[in-house]
């Protein structure tokens, strides 16, 4: 399948140098309304977006509809159950998982029809809630490999790997781990935590146009979310999208959703914007998601 | 070092055996259970013809060292009564011999087939022919040991021990260190220009290694093919046989990664005594058919054993490991790993893993009464206590109907032991798979990654980084003849 090149800046695929500025998240939404008024088409289209378990039949989406415009901050809460991460794992193309009906557009392209490598090419990211262990693949290898796969997409010469330490150094500093973790298997013996930051740094170094994390919070205690948060904080420009599945509010204070919504069912029961998350704390999902 | 004769394996038969273990062969074909064997005592013509050959290509001159003479004929009385190996016996039960009898076998009188590369020895060491040892006292300590015979020596330990036109011998004395690696590389037999079609020419290679207590060595046995000579049609029948001493410890890397047209078999026997330590790193890759048969006996307590073995079939091969672990001793520690990647839809791999933990051992006591009797009684002995012993099988198919065929099995009668035994076959993991997809690196590069990663587990335990490396290049070449 040919696939275009970005159509949007190049500067959001190519992974960005670390930020200077400093993590200070209201600068970062002030940024993002600006560009909000100058995008022109959606990043991500979907449309009444239906798919079931491929082994047991089950169907677990019935029709979720959401638009993310550049720059925008997502949001997706909902009881364990409603289908959030199944959204997610669908979006990245999980093979456990098959589309029955609707449609995704994203950057313009169909995104149903790419391989899920294609996916991450034309730059759509999502962290794992649980990353697989790889055994008998570096972190290091398993990033040059990444990292080049992007490079030669952008059609850009590849490098080798001692090339690319002082690249993988800096995105290392981002999430705040030690040299030593690249020498470690991939998600090899790593802690809850670890393999969340392991997600960010993965992010960190090939970027993406829109990034999905999915329960990035969920295991974290409250140092390594904030580390998490200002990691994410500083990859993002005013160009990128986040799309957060979450339980929890902490994250949602650091990262600033503009959308929040709610998940029932296998739909997008309501949406709204942070004021909402209030309401879920204080009445629960049953309400949020039946009243309209 | 201890004596054999008085050792727990040297009565091992009076073990009342009573197996806890199940026979139940992991497979991915269904195949039908064949019925119990009479094993026929009689000579089978065949073997007896082969035997005659073999002996005649051997000149057998008052030179012979006495220890390789007495091999000879006890491996010579053996073959008596061993018949050529059929699917019926269990041993053999998946592995074809047919292409090796079907062909004329013929002896090659090398001098030598083992060529020894290593540096810097202290004097005390002897590394080289058993023929050119001059040592009388050194030559009485080799008789110790030979011939041994265990209860599963097959056909080819016999083979070899008539048609071994040598024996290699390292010998490390009490407290001696070897720092450098002693490296045999094994030249495949290399047949005259004209040869007919159906012949396999024969080679018989064997080394026998002595530790001595708290001695420490490294040997590397290379069975590699020569450049430009992949497709020889040749029979290694190899064997390799060592006694470690009380606290010795003794490094083996075997690497065989023969001609496709090749038959590889080989035998590694080890003796542990007390305190002492053995590490093997294998990596099988060559031959049409691989087998190699390992045993391990415990002379003593105390004993560490790692095992690890990578088997890789990319073509019509079968790659066949027989592995008998006994232990007779208290607090014995051992762990094994076999792998193997089967990649092509004719390839075969074969584990059978057994571990003995016993629980009694009969002793010969004799208590001296007076000068002309004694009193003689066979004592029951409780042993083998606190073993810990842990073994994983794990295969990798990658083609439809690749075979494999694995049985761990552990037969435990002692009662306070730590015994844990694991086997998995599959396809590489789909989340794995989706993990590299999901970063933008596309399905066939991660697939050869992942299998490669497989492999590397085993391959990262050699000792040796020329070894690692090469090794390494050789199974990437394998799996991805693209590469390069």
């Amino acid at each position: 399948m040919a696939l275009s090149l970005p159509t949007h800046s190049s500067r959001s695929l190519l992974p960005l140098p670390p930020s200077t500025k400093p993590t200070f998240p209201t600068l970062r939404r002030l940024n993002h309304r600006v560009s909000l008024v100058t995008a022109s088409i959606p990043l991500l289209q979907v449309n009444d977006l239906r798919a079931k378990i491929v082994e047991s039949n089950v169907p677990i989406l019935h029709g979720v509809n959401l638009t993310v415009n550049q720059g925008e901050v997502h949001a997706i809460m909902g009881k364990n159950g409603s289908g959030k991460s199944t959204f997610a794992k669908v979006l990245v193309g999980h093979p456990d998982y098959e589309v029955t009906g609707g449609s995704v557009v994203f950057k313009g392209e169909n995104l149903l029809e790419m391989e899920p490598e294609e996916r991450s090419l034309s730059g759509l990211f999502m962290s794992f809630q649980s990353p697989v262990e790889i055994p008998g693949v570096s972190n290091n290898d398993f990033l040059v490999m990444a990292y080049n796969a992007r490079r030669k997409k952008l059609g850009l010469p590849e490098l080798g790997p001692l090339e690319c330490i002082s690249y993988l150094m800096k995105k290392l500093e981002l999430v705040n781990m030690k040299p030593d973790f690249l020498n470690r298997n991939v998600n090899g013996g790593f802690s809850g935590g670890e393999r969340k930051r392991n997600e960010i740094l993965q992010l960190a170094v090939l970027g993406a146009d829109l990034a999905i994390l999915d329960e990035i919070d969920s295991g974290l205690d409250v140092d390594a979310l904030k580390d998490v948060a200002s990691a994410v904080n500083q990859i993002l420009t005013p160009q990128n999208s986040l799309m957060m599945i979450t339980h929890y509010r902490r994250i949602l204070d650091l990262l600033k959703p503009t959308h929040v919504h709610v998940m029932d069912k296998g739909k997008i029961a309501r949406s709204g914007d942070i004021s909402m998350v209030e309401t879920i704390e204080a009445e629960g999902y049953e309400t949020v998601s039946t009243s309209t | 070092m201890n004596g054999v004769g008085f050792s727990a394996a040297a009565w091992s038969s009076l073990i009342p055996f009573s197996s806890s273990s199940s026979s139940s062969w992991v497979s991915q074909k269904k195949l039908v259970r064949p019925k119990a064997l009479n094993r026929a005592f009689t000579s089978d013509p065949y073997v007896l013809e082969l035997a005659e050959t073999l002996e005649e290509s051997i000149p057998s001159t008052p030179s012979t060292p006495l220890p390789l003479h007495n091999l000879r004929n006890a491996s010579s009385q053996s073959l008596l009564s061993t018949p050529w190996p059929s699917r019926r016996d269990e041993p053999f039960r998946f592995t074809d011999l047919s292409f090796i009898r079907q062909s004329r076998i013929l002896p090659l009188s090398h001098p030598s087939p083992v060529k020894i590369l290593t540096s810097h020895l202290p004097p005390t060491v002897y590394v080289g022919p058993l023929s050119a040892l001059s040592s009388s006292s050194l030559l009485h300590t080799v008789s110790q040991y030979l011939p041994h015979t265990f209860p599963d020596a097959d056909l080819f330990w016999s083979i070899n021990g008539i048609a071994a036109p040598d024996l290699t011998l390292v010998y490390v004395p009490e407290n001696c260190h070897l720092q450098d690696p002693i490296h045999f590389h094994y030249t495949p037999p290399q047949p005259p220009t004209t040869h007919p079609s159906d012949t396999m020419y024969l080679s018989n290679p064997r080394v026998l290694v002595v530790l001595e207590k708290g001695a420490r060595a490294h040997i590397t046995e290379d069975f590699s093919s020569e450049q430009g000579n992949d497709n020889g049609r040749y029979w290694s029948n190899a064997a390799f046989e060592a006694v470690i001493g009380e606290g010795a410890k003794l490094s083996h890397s075997y690497v065989q990664t023969q001609s496709f047209h090749a038959a590889h078999t080989k035998w590694t026997s080890v003796r542990q005594d007390s305190f002492s330590a053995y590490e093997l790193t294998e990596v099988s890759a060559g031959g049409k058919l691989g087998r190699h048969n390992l045993r391990i006996q415990q002379l003593g307590p105390d004993t560490v054993t790692e095992l690890s073995s990578l088997h890789l079939s990319v073509g019509e091969q079968t790659q066949d490991l027989h592995s008998t672990l006994v232990l007779d001793h208290p607090r014995g520690y051992s762990r094994q790993l076999h792998k193997c990647i089967v990649a092509h839809s004719q390839g075969q791999a074969v584990f059978d893993g057994n571990i003995k933990v016993n629980r009694y051992v009969y002793a010969l006591v004799l208590q001296y009464v007076n000068e002309m009797h004694s009193v003689q009684s066979i004592e029951r002995l409780r042993y083998a206590q606190q073993t810990d012993a842990g073994q994983l099988t794990r295969s990798l198919l990658l083609e439809p109907r690749a075979t494999v065929n694995v049985k761990p099995n552990l037969q435990i009668v002692a009662d306070d032991v730590k015994c844990s035994h694991g086997a998995a076959i599959s396809d590489l993991e789909e989340s794995q798979l989706l993990y590299f997809q999901a970063r933008g690196i596309d399905q066939n590069t991660a697939r050869r990654v992942l299998i490669f990663a497989f492999g590397g587990e085993v391959i990262d335990k050699f000792p040796s980084s020329s070894i690692r490396d090469r090794v390494r290049s050789h199974i990437k070449n394998l799996l991805d003849p693209s590469s390069n």
